[in-house]
């Protein structure tokens, strides 16, 4: 079947069927690696993806249901000044240690910036719950998140 | 305004904040073919047939039969075969692989293979022991005669798993020289390199291995990639083509290996002046299934028995126990959480007993520097326990809360642990086993290439091992390189584990760089080589487990503050003080990231993940299932260090990366006893846990 | 050979319907997991699969007389943020999963799932809700307790769709909402509780009270709500355990790997204990 959506800003219109996890479009038939898979059920948000602007799990997202949308991957955001900040916040805090939770977080933090450009740290735990990380015990995250806050006026 | 003032930026960081790092599931290559493993479904028996459907063309089969060399996955004790041969042992066990370019036909080929089983009755509880270790110190026998008192009781503590995001994963291919070469999620390439050799009967310049960004182990990927490793090794060898076997999170979680359960008896004679005049400890730990590193476990839980307390006299035996159950292995604390877990629960129990502070019983027993340790050898550095304690305290107003929140209806509670971690590997096993070696090569354009076998996993020695250098050269940090080891290139300095990496590579490093430094001609191509060399006052007897354990320790305090529910005996943890003395910081950015991450997953253990096993089965096997913390059950943390510099370590600097996670457990459990005014003996203490102890008197 | 139907509007769904006994896939968010397959492979359907997430005209929040109307193709996230949904759903919603799976998941495909911890079905139980169900023979509406009927069970005739679920007026003015999962977020529920009233003078005007993941389906008894009603809050005090044990007749939950029986069942006990202190001590 021939689906359509916009995949970091390109059309994109593709042969499918119509069941396939949209993460698999993404890895294996975009080859666009920077989304990982962590758990395939939903659960850890490695797989995350943003779906006209929110944050969503590609392993459980079908295909099917991406027609007509936009998506963006890390891939996409990565040469945006909105995630220069963002980058920048995360370094400077230490946010990212073993690197595969991280494009998920970014993701995950874009996101949560689009709908709430001020988020108090409880809000920063609360919306960004649906993503895992072993390595880094979170705080580092949420102190970047909310440097990325300060600093990304009217960037998101 | 910079937070992190003196940190480097992290080597690795843009790659992998911009997706483009390169995990094992992101590499592939041409021609390349799927490896699927037909595992075992029972507990205990013999193989009498495998009856494998016919093979479609390009699928293949390997098992035992097909490896060239030795049938044993290459640990410390290798006892596990890479193939199980004629009887299984747990179940989930390896039979064989089945290869080919569609992983739906090669699940179709497992799930249409008839094995056929003569059942064994398995074992699953402590009852067969196949390693046993005693020491002893003094003479507990005599010290029982002078005892007022004899206080006895029993810890558990549950399995634990590593959790990392990124499942385990490993490829077979050949290079462009044509030579069999390995790249996976791992921390140790040369554990890998030398069990491919043992059981592909190859030589040294035969086998490479290239790490990749690795996401995550913490000591899960120390030696089970040497058995998938094996596997796909066999199967790229005999087709000549590359192999890759990736683990999904169900796969990963029900069959690799994980942190050993144990249960611990302590008993303590407490003499007239309530001081412990004798220590008499019982470890009995679920080794699986087979041996591996167990052994290395079963001592470090040993020698960690007393923790941070000096005690004349001891009488201390453990036992591994063979369950057919997947095999334990390492995981960040390698058997110390364990017994540091029962040691610091029961101080606190003891002092209840005797109705005095527990600060009290523990100041009277206190390592301080020239001191007994446990293994009868010396406290030779300074240690500063007492130091780390008070800021701690004064950092959470501890002794204020203690107070207040010992009072009827506070549903509050806090606690501290203090507790150490030995950095290295145990004994003179550093200059005996390891023996591990660093390189430096400068280039005509004076640019330093750092060699060494150690993985960053996350802990970000990529950088700090760089920085050492740089700093020692006394050049910009952009000035040195240190690549992701490729066994080609590297010596090998021993396995990324055991807290060693700071403590001894960036030691050898150091004294690396001070000798390129010597010898420095600007523009042309140089090369230094370091060979580890200890302390010399270092002795260890393996045998009778007597002497100095470990080159150097570290030290911490954890103290956690919590609020427990009644209603639903959920515990939330509200903040965390943790004071930490590894010598000297290498990097403050990195050193928090250690501290915060080993906390939490510390807590973890603690009070919140809990993997059952029932008949050999694990039952929580996805991360819906296996909980581990969120964002929103993560406190916030402060964290301080404090300088106490090594005389052997880098800038002084010793080894932090499980420090951090040993006494969080103990710290989030006796907080939880200052809200809820019982005792606690068994982790994790979950709320169905707490439920029970609420419900009936200790 | 699974088909796999993608219609563009309601129609062209029940028409399919009509013909096709069909997997209906809104958000995806529990089917995809009940029907995974290895990665990079398709989902292991047994049967034709229906994609209602295009169905633009089965979106949306609006308010009439009979209620407030979520549609169904409407995701959590949408629901959680429309001020027309009552807080004690936002509630519920807030702690389904993670903002990642609201942001694509619908409240009707939490129920139409009927997992015994789906947490937002006590809420529609406990809220009097209705479905809405389309098909080519007409329209039913279905109660939203009497819709679950058990494990993954529903009142759903093959033919038919949900199109709505319908929020009626109902008379209270305190709520109180408790999931106990395992963690503090991203968690499934190993117990919850949802509870409403309304108290005039010293007497209860209104009362009811919702169990979840401590049976085949939600928990409610009418039976007790009706003897509370009207009762006075000093008789309410004198009666409180015994309410207590009647619920707890009700609730028959298991052991699994995320909890005990013995677990689930005392922490209702204590959960709804605590709500009728609450509403003994005149509410807060």
């Amino acid at each position: 079947m021939k689906i359509s959506f916009k995949m970091n800003g390109k059309d994109v219109s593709l042969d499918l069927d119509p069941s396939m996890r949209f993460i698999d479009v993404v890895r294996d038939v975009l080859h666009l690696n920077g989304t990982k898979e962590g758990c395939g059920e939903g659960s850890c948000g490695a797989c995350v993806v943003l779906m006209d602007g929110k944050s969503v799990n590609s392993c459980l997202l079908p295909v099917a249901n991406a027609i007509g949308h936009e998506f963006v991957t890390i891939e996409g955001l990565k040469e945006t000044k909105a995630f220069d900040v963002i980058q920048k916040a995360f370094a400077e805090m230490g946010g990212s240690q073993c690197g595969f939770c991280t494009p998920g977080m970014i993701i995950a933090a874009y996101s949560l910036l689009k709908e709430n450009a001020h988020p108090t740290e409880e809000e920063i735990r609360a919306k960004m719950s649906g993503n895992l990380c072993r390595c880094t015990g979170y705080q580092a995250i949420v102190e970047a998140v909310l440097r990325a806050s300060e600093k990304g006026e009217g960037l998101w | 305004m910079e937070r992190y003032k003196t940190s480097t930026p992290k080597v690795d960081f843009l790659p992998k904040v911009r997706g483009e790092a390169k995990f094992t599931d992101d590499i592939s290559f041409p021609d390349m073919l799927f490896a699927t493993t037909l595992r075992s479904t029972i507990s205990r028996g013999k193989i009498k047939d495998i009856k494998i459907p016919t093979l479609p063309k390009d699928y293949y089969w390997f098992s035992a039969k097909d490896l060239k060399g030795e049938n044993v996955v290459n640990i410390i004790f290798s006892d596990w075969p890479v193939f199980a041969d004629g009887r299984v042992n747990f179940i989930g066990e390896s039979i064989g692989i089945f290869v080919g370019p569609d992983k739906e036909v090669l699940h179709k080929l497992c799930e249409d293979t008839v094995v056929t089983y003569e059942e064994e009755k398995p074992i699953y509880d402590f009852s067969e022991s196949y390693i046993h270790k005693a020491f002893t110190k003094g003479d507990y026998e005599k010290a029982k005669k002078e005892a007022v008192r004899v206080i006895k009781e029993t810890f558990e503590t549950g399995y634990q798993e590593q959790a990392y995001l990124e499942n385990q994963g490993i490829i077979a291919y050949f290079d462009e020289n044509d030579k069999l070469t390995l790249t996976g999620s791992m921390q140790c390439p040369f554990y890998i390199k030398r069990a491919v050799m043992r059981s592909c009967a190859l030589k040294d310049d035969e086998v490479r291995v290239i790490q990749p960004a690795v996401g995550g182990a913490f000591g899960g990927k120390e030696h089970y990639p040497s058995m998938i490793g094996s596997q796909v090794a066999c199967a790229a060898l005999a087709l000549h083509r590359p192999v890759k076997m990736c683990f999904e999170r169900f796969e990963d979680m029900t069959y690799s290996t994980k942190r050993h359960p144990s249960r611990s008896e302590y008993e303590a004679l407490i003499g007239k002046n309530n001081e412990i005049l004798g220590l008499k400890i019982r470890v009995k730990l679920n080794g699986g299934a087979y041996r591996g590193c167990s052994g290395v476990v079963l001592s470090r839980a040993l020698i960690a028995s007393a923790n941070v307390y000096v005690i004349e006299n001891l009488d201390v035996t453990g036992d591994v126990y063979m369950t057919n159950t997947t095999p334990t292995a390492a995981f960040r604390g390698f058997g110390s959480p364990q017994t540091i877990f029962a040691m610091e629960m029961f101080i606190h129990h003891v002092a209840k007993e005797l109705g005095i502070d527990p600060l009290e019983l523990q100041y009277k027993h206190l390592a301080k520097k020239g001191d007994v340790t446990t293994n009868s050898g010396h406290f030779h550095d300074d240690i500063i326990l007492k130091e780390l304690m008070d800021k701690a305290m004064d950092m959470s107003d501890y002794k204020r809360k203690v107070k207040e929140y010992a009072k009827p209806g506070c549903n509050k509670g806090i606690g501290m642990s203090v507790f150490l971690h030995g950095c290295g590997f145990t004994g003179s096993g550093e200059s005996e086993i390891i023996n591990g070696k660093v390189k430096l090569i400068k280039d005509e354009n004076d640019h330093v290439y750092c060699y060494a076998s150690s993985v960053d996993m996350g802990q970000g020695n990529k950088t700090t091992l760089k920085k050492i250098v740089a700093k020692n050269l006394g050049i910009p940090d952009e000035q040195c390189t240190f690549d992701n080891p490729d066994t080609d290139h590297i010596p090998d300095s021993g396995p990324t584990a055991a807290s060693r990496t700071i403590i001894i590579v960036g030691f050898l490093f150091e004294k690396c760089a001070k000798h390129l430094k010597e010898i420095w001609k600007p523009g042309v191509r140089q090369e230094y080589v370091e060979t580890y060399v200890g302390p010399e006052y270092i002795h260890w007897d393996e045998n009778t487990m007597q002497g100095d354990a470990y080159p150097g320790y570290a030290w911490g305090v954890n103290i956690v503050e919590v609020e427990f529910d009644p209603i639903t005996y959920q515990v939330s943890v509200l903040n965390t003080w943790s004071t930490y003395d590894v010598g000297r910081v290498v990097d403050e950015r990195i050193a928090v990231g250690q501290a915060d991450g080993g906390l939490v997953q510390g807590l973890g253990y603690g009070y919140l993940e809990t993997m059952k096993c029932e008949n050999g089965r694990f039952k929580n096997r996805n991360l819906s299932d296996y909980i581990i913390p969120t964002f929103e059950d993560a406190p916030h943390m402060e964290t301080a260090f404090i300088d106490n510099p090594f005389p052997y370590g880098a800038d002084g600097a010793k080894g932090m990366g499980e420090l951090t996670l040993v006494g969080a457990a103990p710290a989030v459990c006796l907080a939880i006893e200052s809200a809820i005014g019982k005792n606690l003996q068994k982790i994790p203490a979950n709320p169905e846990y707490l439920m029970e102890v609420m419900k009936h008197e200790n | 050979m699974v088909e796999k139907f993608i219609p563009k509007t309601k129609a062209e769904a029940l028409d399919i319907l009509s013909k096709h006994d069909c997997y209906i896939l809104a958000g995806g968010t529990d089917l995809m997991v009940a029907k995974k397959n290895i990665a990079g492979y398709l989902p292991k359907f047994d049967k034709d699969v229906l994609y209602v997430a295009n169905i633009d005209e089965l979106k949306g929040i609006y308010k009439d007389d009979k209620g407030i109307h979520v549609l169904s193709g409407t995701t959590m996230d949408e629901v959680e943020k429309s001020p027309l949904v009552p807080s004690l759903l936002k509630k519920a919603i807030s702690e389904v999963a993670s903002t990642n799976i609201r942001h694509f998941a619908t409240l009707v495909g939490n129920i139409a799932n009927a997992s015994p911890a789906g947490d937002t079905i006590i809420v529609d139980v406990i809220l009097d809700a209705e479905l809405k169900l389309e098909s080519k023979d007409g329209i039913r509406y279905v109660k939203a307790e009497d819709f679950v009927q058990g494990v993954r069970k529903i009142d759903r005739k093959p033919n038919e769709l949900i199109t709505e679920i319908i929020f009626p007026e109902v008379n209270y003015d305190k709520e109180m909402w408790l999931k106990v999962g395992s963690r503090k977020a991203d968690s499934i529920s190993k117990v919850m509780v949802a509870g409403i009233y309304k108290i005039s003078g010293k007497s209860l005007e209104n009362f009811a009270l919702t169990v979840g993941s401590v049976s085949i389906k939600p928990v409610r008894s009418h039976d007790i709500e009706e003897e509370l009603k009207g009762m006075s809050l000093d008789e309410l005090k004198k009666h409180k355990v015994a309410i207590v044990e009647e619920y707890a007749k009700l609730i028959k939950p298991i052991d699994d790997q995320r909890s005990t029986a013995e677990y689930r069942l005392t922490v209702a006990k204590n959960i709804i204990g605590k709500f009728l202190d609450e509403i003994i001590e005149g509410g807060k």
